[in-house]
């Protein structure tokens, strides 16, 4: 500290010759940036611009401003607004960096929406091995958090449910029944803390259908014409009838929008 | 208030300070807390610009070529001469050297001005190309690149908020120099111009920063 | 503590005559009152708004307004009262007052700045106020976008106000702490500073840190609306949640620039009350700044079903839970004061004793609202908005009327009618818990937040928590014709009349222009009430 006292009046003066010093050393670091801006030094292009931009800065502060030649307590005062800034910085980074996919570059097709490419049965409310295999994989990823692996609704997360995921294993007790189209129907509109699956593409609800009816005791009951046409299929059409709901889940359109 | 005495920097301290000693010291720590609040508010800028830079690094690549360099790096170095002069200002101030203060002043408030000079040939530049913020960018060669406009908007509000920050101080400096030139400030009273150096060094400390951020970026 | 001569007549009242020496005046005390009749001035309006919710509220369906009228009449609500009163409230209308008498200074380190503070203040609440004849804002007052973007209001009159009314908190933040760090008097050591002046202190370090991130965020959505930049708005490619994370940086440390000077009342008026030193004054120093550093680190906990990421979920919600450590060691701190106090009823103690057990309530309900798994469910609900009033009305205002009860006969030299003070006390902290406790049930059994409407299994709380609100009104009708009357023709009070040991108090009520007639020296802490001094009589004991 170059204090000689402390007498009224009598402070720092900054000396011409060092403050020529100190431009010279600005210029000549100025130079430095950009010098070094123009060779690539990969991820470390940019901690060393902020690094040289930082002595600068440190420069202005210490003698221009005269940090250096009074007691700490400015300096104190100034170095707090550079910590709250970093606590800014860091936690909403903190938030941005662990998104997940959100901020992935250029464009996402969700899973969800890929398998609403072609369609790989044309009438998906007749029963089949391979409709029943397909079932199986989408149980896996839809339902055995609550239903459980062998469907006996007793997932994991079973236990903060009231009522309890139907046990699939059991004939009674099926609320909406057991038939392909009844499990159809609940499948797509939902039932008390089951949520609805109307935004899968149907043939994937019937899929489902077919492979949760295999789960229990083995049931006769075919749909009618009657109970086709309550949710919406026309056997005599192709397609899967009872057409996915014109929505998609929550994350792809968040996925979707952000990339827009 | 005010004085014109043959004594440079006479003056009455301010009744609730003990002495003039502690009515400088006062405001000094005034304008070094004022500087942490110009901190914060551009803090908020800086990290939405890397926010951009982070997650979409080649829409900020493609769109900073836009940008030309040399006269950011002219800009850089006028600005750096002018906290010399300012610098200079002050020294002068603290000795009584009323023509002295007025001379690099003035020298301080010719860079700001060129500073400003080449603000608004980029500026002109840019709004004639259509390389403007948001919903308003139109420059055709960068239109297919993705969120190319937040960019621009980043580039305008840091070096807009900036560049008016160098007006005000500009305003300042020619009231300062008025002051200086009535013979206002001496070795006992030179405040006003250390508090206006404060502000201009931190004027050109953002300057600092953002020259390489939005000029130099690869 | 320190000696002052009684001054014949002059007081900074009679000091000079006619508007224009109050409009230009440098006397941080004029300036306080001010301040004082400005805020509860808006604190009216922003009433008048709160009342025109809860009546509309009252039964389900429409009574008298459009739900887009009812957007608009919580929004001035939130607006009015969050920026125009609650944050200026104790430091501008109290603080600028006590707080350079408690360190034995003439004036703050700034005064041109303090009336420069108070007219950039008026500026921005009329440049918002003014909106109420134009198109309206209703956003909330919390402006999040795509919404605060699109709405076809004159939101960013709004919200230039707002960003204009931030320039005069940082100025007054700015003004105190210089004023605490350079004009203290001698023998006044930090360990020796009234808690008042460290729960300023503090608060104006957070005024300086937090709201400049404020006027960047109002700013950006200014442009955002006006010119399309982009950043906050998804159509372009920006980011909605960016714009919470801006928000919430300043307004969750802004709860705290609320709730601090109101502590450092509390922390003020039970001392003199018990008739004891503070328990914990170092405590209570350290845990006011310890709240102001975590109030800085937990902003998250607004954002937990933003689409915040999970990660930052835990983060925040865990950090959120740390200011309950130094809040609840001032808690124990006064309650260690009362602890074998002599333990007083003045009006000031009665919302002292009211603040305890609300702001308990507020606090303990923020820890619901801290963890995530309750919070998925509460937020956006009435329990939110429960918990909110409970702090600031319960935290913030209640102490902000003791402070004002407490220092009325410093600042006017009268006294008011105790037992009109004692009927006021009482409906205000009974009508404050009627409205605002059925708000905690109703949250809990789901009723959404900033909803014109209800499903008719909430009518009878509402209804309930709208008789509420009538009491509240009541109440402050009251004590608005008490301290009036007082005003007006009551008693003289003396220097000293509840024998407190705080620097303002050994000067004259209403204090000389100067503050004191002699230079202050201190030579002891604050709250010394030991042997003669634990006896001095309260009310008039000088």
């Amino acid at each position: 500290m170059s204090h000689h006292d402390h007498h009224e009046g009598h402070h720092h003066v900054l000396s011409d010759s060092t403050a020529l010093k100190t431009i010279l050393a600005l210029l000549s670091l100025t130079v430095i940036t950009v010098a070094i801006a123009r060779v690539d030094l990969g991820v470390l292009n940019f901690p060393v611009a902020m690094f040289v931009a930082s002595v600068k800065a440190v420069i202005v502060c210490s003698i221009f401003m005269g940090l250096k030649y009074e007691n700490r307590e400015n300096t104190v005062i100034f170095s707090t607004s550079l910590l709250f800034m970093l606590i800014f910085f860091i936690l909403t980074f903190g938030d941005l960096l662990t998104r997940g996919d959100v901020y992935v570059k250029g464009q996402i097709i969700p899973a969800e929406l890929q398998a609403a490419g072609p369609s790989k049965f044309s009438k998906p409310w007749i029963e089949s091995p391979e409709i029943i295999a397909h079932g199986k994989g989408l149980f896996a990823a839809q339902c055995t958090s609550c239903h459980g692996d062998g469907g006996a609704g007793n997932g994991p997360a079973a236990a903060g449910l009231n009522p309890k995921p139907r046990n699939f294993t059991v004939g009674e007790g099926w609320k909406n029944g057991r038939k392909g189209s009844q499990i159809f129907g609940t499948l797509t509109k939902g039932l008390n803390t089951m949520p609805a699956f109307g935004s899968l593409p149907s043939e994937d609800r019937w899929a489902l259908a077919h492979y949760v009816r295999t789960l229990g005791p083995h049931s006769a009951e075919k749909d009618s014409d009657a109970d086709l046409a309550k949710v919406g299929v026309d056997p005599n059409q192709e397609g899967g009838g009872g057409s996915a709901e014109k929505s998609i889940p929550l994350e792809a359109a968040i996925e979707i929008l952000s990339e827009s | 208030m005010g004085s014109t005495t043959s004594v440079a920097g006479q003056r009455q301290h301010a009744h609730h300070f003990k002495n003039g000693r502690e009515e400088f010291e006062a405001c000094k720590q005034g304008m070094w807390i004022f500087l942490v609040t110009e901190v914060l508010f551009f803090s908020g800028l800086f990290l939405a610009y890397a926010i951009l830079r982070v997650f979409y690094p080649e829409m900020v690549a493609a769109a900073h070529h836009e940008l030309d360099w040399k006269m950011g790096g002219l800009n850089t170095v006028v600005l750096l001469i002018s906290s010399w002069t300012m610098a200079r200002a002050v020294s002068a101030a603290q000795r009584g050297q009323a023509q002295k203060v007025v001379s690099f002043l003035l020298a301080t408030f010719i860079c700001a001005g060129i500073f400003m000079c080449v603000k608004y040939m980029e500026y002109s530049h840019k709004i004639h190309e259509g390389l403007l913020p948001g919903s308003l960018f139109s420059f055709k060669d960068l239109l297919s690149v993705d969120k190319v406009g937040l960019f621009f908007s980043v580039y305008f509000v840091m070096t807009g908020i900036h560049g008016l920050h160098v007006l005000i101080g500009m305003g300042l400096i020619l009231w300062i120099m008025k002051r200086a030139s009535r013979n206002e400030f001496g070795p006992n009273y030179f405040t006003p111009v250390e508090m206006l150096g404060l502000y201009w060094h931190f004027v050109d400390l953002v300057w600092i920063y953002l020259f390489p951020l939005l000029y130099l970026v690869s | 503590m320190a000696t002052s001569t009684v001054q014949h007549g002059d007081n900074y009242i009679n000091h000079s005559q006619g508007i224009m020496s109050w409009l230009k005046t440098l006397d941080h005390k004029r300036i306080g009152i001010m301040y004082l009749f400005s805020i509860l001035f808006f604190f009216l309006v922003g009433g008048i708004f709160a009342l025109l919710v809860r009546l509309e509220l009252l039964a389900p369906g429409m009574q008298f307004m459009s739900q887009d009228k009812y957007n608009q009449a919580f929004t001035y609500h939130g607006a009015i009262m969050v920026f125009m009163v609650i944050i200026p409230l104790i430091p501008a209308a109290i603080g600028n007052f006590v707080l350079p008498m408690m360190v034995g200074a003439k004036d703050v380190a700034f005064p041109r700045w303090n009336l420069a503070s108070y007219y950039v203040y008026m500026t921005g609440a009329l440049v918002a106020a003014s909106t109420l004849f134009m198109n309206g804002v209703d956003t909330g007052w919390t402006f999040y976008t795509p919404y605060s973007i699109r709405t076809n209001t004159s939101a960013a009159w709004v919200l230039m106000g707002a960003f204009i009314m931030g320039f005069s908190s940082i100025l007054t933040g700015l003004n105190f702490i210089v004023t605490v760090h350079k004009l203290r008097a001698p023998g006044l050591s930090w360990d020796r500073l009234p808690l008042f002046v460290w729960a300023l202190y503090a608060t104006s370090i957070i005024q300086i840190l937090a709201t400049p991130v404020l006027a960047i965020t109002l700013f950006l959505l200014i442009l955002e609306r006006t010119l399309g930049i982009g950043i906050f708005d998804p159509k372009l490619g920006g980011d909605p949640v960016l714009f919470q994370h801006f928000f919430w940086f300043y307004s969750h440390p802004a709860v705290y620039i609320m709730v601090l000077p109101a502590m450092g009342v509390i922390s003020e008026v039970i001392p003199v009350f018990s008739r004891k030193p503070i328990f914990g004054y170092k405590a209570i120093a350290a845990a006011t700044f310890g709240i102001a550093l975590v109030s800085f680190i937990v902003w998250g906990h607004h954002m937990f079903v933003s689409g915040q990421s999970a990660f930052a979920n835990y983060v925040f919600s865990l950090l959120t839970m740390f200011v309950a450590i130094p809040t609840g060691v001032k808690v124990f701190s006064w309650l260690g004061t009362l602890y074998k106090g002599s333990l007083r009823f003045d009006a000031p103690m009665l919302y002292v004793y009211g603040f305890l057990i609300v702001f308990t309530i507020g606090g303990l309900t923020g820890m619901f609202l801290a963890t995530v798994s309750l919070d998925v469910h509460l937020t956006d609900t009435y329990f939110v908005v429960a918990h909110f009033h409970y702090v600031m009305v319960g935290g913030t205002l209640l102490g902000f009327m003791a402070g004002l009860h407490y220092w009325f006969p410093k600042f006017t030299g009268k006294m008011y009618k105790e037992s009109t003070a004692t009927w006021a006390a009482l409906i205000i902290n009974i009508g404050f818990n009627v409205t605002f406790f059925p708000q905690f049930i109703l949250g809990a059994l789901g009723m959404p937040r900033r909803y014109a409407d209800y499903l008719p299994q909430f009518e009878t709380l509402n209804r309930l928590s709208t008789v509420g609100s009538w009491f509240i009104l009541l109440g402050f009708l009251v004590v608005a014709y008490n301290l009036w009357s007082a005003l007006k023709s009551g008693v003289k009070a003396g220097n000293n009349p509840w024998g407190a040991l705080t620097l303002e108090w050994q000067t004259p009520s209403p204090p000389p222009h100067e503050n004191f007639t002699n230079d202050p020296v201190v030579t002891e802490g604050p709250y010394e009430y030991v042997g003669e001094k634990a006896l001095m009589g309260v009310n008039g004991a000088v």
